[in-house]
């Protein structure tokens, strides 16, 4: 071989490996897809990949990244990315967030076929369509939601011969029973866990659920789209009074005290109203925990969350795609009982799960008279909660208020005054 | 000619630096004095100028005369206790220079700024608990009750400014040796042949040589803690349950308004007052430190 015939057919062979090259990666880059969901739930990790997984067979160029972070941060990322367009395809979103990117016409129209998948009945009832539509046309898949019930410790309550309470009077009476005390009295393991602290929107939440259980809501409505505070009424002072009473009259439970799942989990609370993700995180953390769940006196919150798509083309149907996905009930059963979040699609049978985790009855088995509210879906919502947590806050801070109902209700009504003026700047205060 | 192209040069030389300054510092404040005067969600395309209709409201809100009383609490308080205290350690640092141990006295001191801040604020937040804090352990030991470090109003504010001065501290030390260092020995000298003390020479040379440093430093610190931010959010957050009261401060109401509430508008015009309060404060800062004769 001479040495011009070995130059050309390394030449050659040099030629046809970048093109080889080049072909394989213009296949792959035209082939693979890659999707990403954007979550605020951490704990839903394993579910999005196991719907990805599920996938693989149909779609096995489809690649999905799931990235969850903590909410609030999660809420800032949207409001960035979906502004700058840099968002991920897949978003999941509360109702009432979801409104202020729908009012703006930010997120996309779901094809024919999802809009008339969750429009029927057959697939989610009246209230979840609500929750996924804006103006009349369905934008988002009702995914889960947050549905409060009592948790109780079971060891400590056959140990004080008590039932779960079944009215609000009953929960003071139970947890001054159940709290325990050092030897000054202090309180070690607290009776009733309530959410004291921390600030942002979830303390007013909280309040709302047990203010619904003595009658009321904290935002009326005129029936007409507008709103007005109702923290001043009747069920608003006997809500902030059980608070206080617990505080600073029976002391069943301090500000400083661990709280929350935590705290039940570590059985430094003998009971806490929270969403049945709990028992998805008690299997995870405090496997051998003796609890139970009951149902709450009036009824629940539900929090509905939906997962939504931005964009559109190849990538949005992609997307649209993997959110139908999501929707198979072995997914679904998959999702609570694994996560513990409350799939909202209808005619699923749990059965198996709740006869592994009987806590999960409370949520899905409940009286016929038991009754349900939601935040409404207004824009400034949150706005409302973080105003009046900051007030309710400073209430929870204050002995001197405990037993004085004039001054309880003077908090009220500043509490009133403040969120009917976020009302009012938004034109959503009712005459 | 040759001046003038020297100037030309000059100019040229400095250009891409002005530009890029302009873009990322100037032009910003510029967008924020504007968006100050809209109502703007973040999402919309509209921004309807209203005027100082933000700057009204900002002012009869009671969030914002909580963040801005808490903030400058925690700025004077971190000013106050940094300030002196990097001051003596730095003298004290110096009078050891020669000590085999003062590197390790300088890195000690340091590290805190150096630290990440959220590991950091989690450490502290450890020490500050209530229950199984070690600081409520000490306190005991001298037959002091636990306090709620992070749920008391007061107590949670200080806890803030102690953790803010542990870290600002570092930096002030190590700006003061060198100022310490670069102080003329012969002023020392002249002194103690007058029969100075080290306090006094400490208080009547080297205090007033450091002027220059002090005023630095005391501008440095506090406008970094009228900043705090991330301090707060760790020790008292809005983690759901989280063990702690939360400590409104201007930043963290300013993002709280942004992305939660969605009125950038108004955030903007928080952000205004907090420029317009730093830039006083600097202003004040100057005329009091500055050296009379100097420009």
């Amino acid at each position: 071989m001479t040495r011009s015939t070995t130059l050309t057919a390394f030449r050659t062979a040099l030629a046809g490996t970048a093109l080889s090259f080049g072909l394989v990666a213009g296949m792959a880059s035209a082939s693979a897809q890659t999707i990403t969901v954007w979550s605020g739930y951490p704990e839903l990790v394993p579910f999005y990949q196991h719907v990805a997984e599920s996938m693989r067979e149909e779609f096995p160029d489809l690649r999905v990244e799931v990235n969850a972070i903590a909410l609030r941060e999660h809420e800032r990322r949207v409001a960035l990315g979906i502004t700058s367009g840099q968002s991920a395809e897949v978003l999941e979103l509360a109702t009432s967030i979801a409104a202020r990117y729908l009012e703006n016409g930010l997120l996309a129209t779901p094809p024919e076929d999802v809009q008339g998948f969750v429009a029927d009945p057959a697939n989610f009832g009246e209230f979840f369509v609500n929750s996924a539509s804006y103006d009349g046309t369905v934008y988002g898949m009702p995914l889960f939601r947050g549905q409060s019930a009592l948790y109780y410790n079971t060891e400590m309550f056959e140990a004080a011969g008590l039932e779960p309470p079944t009215t609000m009077e009953e929960f003071d009476t139970v947890a001054e029973a159940l709290t325990q005390r050092d030897g000054s009295g202090n309180p070690t393991v607290s009776g009733w866990s309530m959410r004291l602290s921390g600030g942002g929107s979830g303390i007013t939440e909280k309040f709302g659920i047990n203010m619904f259980q003595h009658g009321g809501e904290i935002l009326e409505s005129d029936g007409n789209g507008k709103w007005r505070a109702n923290f001043a009424s009747d069920a608003g002072l006997a809500t902030l009074k059980q608070y206080l009473h617990n505080l600073f009259v029976t002391n069943t439970v301090t500000v400083q005290m661990p709280a929350d799942a935590e705290a039940f989990e570590r059985e430094q609370t003998a009971m806490f109203i929270r969403e049945s993700w709990v028992i998805g995180d008690i299997a995870a953390k405090a496997p051998d925990l003796p609890y139970a769940t009951s149902t709450l006196p009036r009824g629940s919150i539900v929090n509905p969350v939906q997962l939504y798509v931005v964009g559109e083309g190849e990538q949005a149907d992609a997307a649209w795609q993997y959110v139908m996905a999501t929707q198979e009930p072995e997914n679904l059963v998959w999702l609570l009982d694994n996560v513990g979040w409350l799939p909202n699609r209808s005619n699923l049978d749990f059965s198996e799960v709740i006869a592994e985790k009987p806590g999960f009855e409370a949520f899905v088995a409940y009286p016929d008279t038991y009754e349900f509210f939601s935040m409404p879906a207004i824009g400034p919502i949150d706005e409302v909660l973080t105003r009046a947590a900051a007030s309710l806050e400073q209430a929870f801070a204050n002995p001197s208020i405990a037993e004085d109902d004039a001054a309880i209700m003077a908090v009220l009504e500043t509490i009133d005054n403040d969120v009917n003026a976020i009302l009012a700047r938004e034109g959503l205060l009712a005459e | 000619m040759l001046k003038r192209r020297r100037w030309i040069f000059s100019l040229v030389a400095i250009l891409p630096v002005l530009a890029i300054f302009a873009y990322v510092r100037v032009y910003p404040i510029g967008e924020i004095l504007r968006l100050s005067l809209h109502k703007w969600d973040i999402l919309s395309r509209e921004k309807p100028f209203i005027g100082l209709a933000n700057f009204q409201e900002l002012f009869g809100d009671s969030l914002f005369r909580t963040a801005l009383f808490n903030t400058s609490i925690i700025a004077f308080g971190v000013l106050i206790i940094t300030l002196p205290l990097a001051l003596v350690l730095a003298a004290l640092i110096h009078h050891r220079t020669r000590s085999r141990f003062a590197s390790f006295y300088e890195t000690t001191i340091f590290i805190p700024h150096v630290v990440s801040l959220v590991p950091a604020a989690m450490a502290w937040k450890w020490i500050f608990d209530a229950r199984l804090g070690p600081l409520n352990a000490v306190l005991s030991v001298f037959g002091i009750p636990p306090q709620a470090w992070l749920f008391d109003p007061v107590l949670s504010i200080v806890s803030i400014i102690v953790l803010c001065s542990w870290q600002a501290l570092g930096f002030a030390v190590l700006i003061y040796l060198v100022g310490f260092k670069n102080l003329p020995k012969s002023l020392f000298e002249a002194s103690k042949l007058d029969g100075a003390s080290g306090i006094q020479q400490f208080w009547f040379v080297a205090v007033p040589l450091l002027k220059p440093i002090t005023l630095y430093v005391s501008v440095a610190t506090l406008v970094s803690a009228f900043n705090v931010y991330a301090q707060v959010y760790v020790l008292a957050s809005d983690a759901q349950g989280a063990p702690g009261r939360q400590v409104r401060v201007l930043v963290l109401d300013m993002l709280e308004n942004t992305f939660r509430n969605y009125r950038v508008g108004y955030a903007a015009s928080e952000a205004v007052v907090l420029l317009v309060i730093v830039l006083i404060l600097t202003a004040i800062q100057f005329s009091l430190l500055r050296e009379k004769g100097t420009r």
